[in-house]
């Protein structure tokens, strides 16, 4: 963690960790997921001035709860958007896509004011705000700041 | 998320690091964002502008998908898993969508039966039982 100067002083301490909140909540790695919140620090280590700058870096370990989606992993999302091609969905901040190949060979697209992938027997219909049990078959991270999943449809549940 | 292997969680193939970390299920963090939730409404009248988007969608999809509303039956839930020999990845999976039967159990989490430890399928109905009580008396 890097400060400048005029954080120092009596709360210096309490600088470093609400920039390290600052800093670290809400961001996303590749290896880590999202880091959704900072439980804890463990340890504060000796600040080292930087060359040719008035900052000092001072090392940091802490504890926090981070969200990282695994290949294989079996989780539930909500949809979000349902298209030709296949249908968004959401976990917390993860996006999921499913595309249609990959749903159980019955399901079929139903265009209109709301659209839906339905059951040849009629009996399961995944629409916007239905929640799904799918299973990550892919984990990519994209540019900026989204991880986008393909999945498969395992089980489905209806509407609540 | 090693470069040797292929990540698979299905295998348990999941880095050290991972399989090393506590994983907490959905209840559990609900009442850890929830808890950080109200600490900021004490200092901000508006504390959803105070957090990011991450933090805002997480909250919702945790208090949404959590099985176990009271701290009481989360602590249970996590106690009863413990005595069955799974890792870690694999109490907050079954914790998380509760499965009902064993089949059910085995497509969620394949690892059950694998890894050496063969859990039958009698242990695992058992285990869900078990479970399925504390939802009963929550």
């Amino acid at each position: 963690m890097q400060l400048h100067p005029r954080f120092f002083g009596q709360n210096l301490r309490e600088n470093l960790v609400s920039k390290l909140i600052k800093d670290v909540e809400g961001t996303i790695s590749g290896r880590h997921g999202f880091v959704l919140v900072v439980t804890g620090i463990e340890s504060i280590g000796k600040g080292l001035i930087r060359d040719g700058t008035s900052f000092v870096t001072f090392p940091v370990k802490y504890r926090c709860v981070v969200f990282r989606p695994f290949k294989g992993e079996v989780l539930e999302a909500v949809v979000t958007t349902v298209m030709q091609h296949g249908f968004f969905a959401e976990a917390g901040p993860l996006q999921l896509f499913v595309s249609n190949h990959e749903m159980s060979d019955g399901m079929e697209y139903q265009a209109g004011e709301m659209p839906n992938y339905t059951s040849s027997d009629a009996s399961v219909r995944i629409q916007k705000e239905s929640e799904v049990l799918l299973k990550i078959t892919t984990v990519s991270v994209v540019a900026t700041e989204i991880v986008r999943t393909i999945s498969i449809t395992l089980f489905t549940m209806q509407l609540k | 998320m090693s470069g040797e292997e292929e990540e698979n969680a299905a295998e348990l193939k999941i880095g050290d690091e991972f399989l090393k970390a506590k994983c907490l299920m959905n209840c559990e963090v609900s009442l850890i964002l929830e808890h950080k939730f109200e600490q900021l409404q004490q200092v901000s009248e508006d504390p959803m502008n105070q957090v990011s988007q991450v933090f805002e969608k997480s909250l919702q999809y945790v208090k949404r998908f959590s099985r176990y509303k009271n701290p009481d039956a989360v602590r249970q839930v996590r106690e009863i898993l413990s005595r069955h020999q799974l890792t870690e990845f694999e109490l907050c999976v079954l914790g998380n969508l509760c499965p009902e039967t064993a089949e059910e159990a085995v497509a969620m989490v394949p690892s059950l039966k694998t890894k050496g430890r063969a859990h039958s399928d009698e242990a695992i109905e058992k285990m869900l039982n078990d479970l399925s009580l504390v939802k009963r008396f929550e």
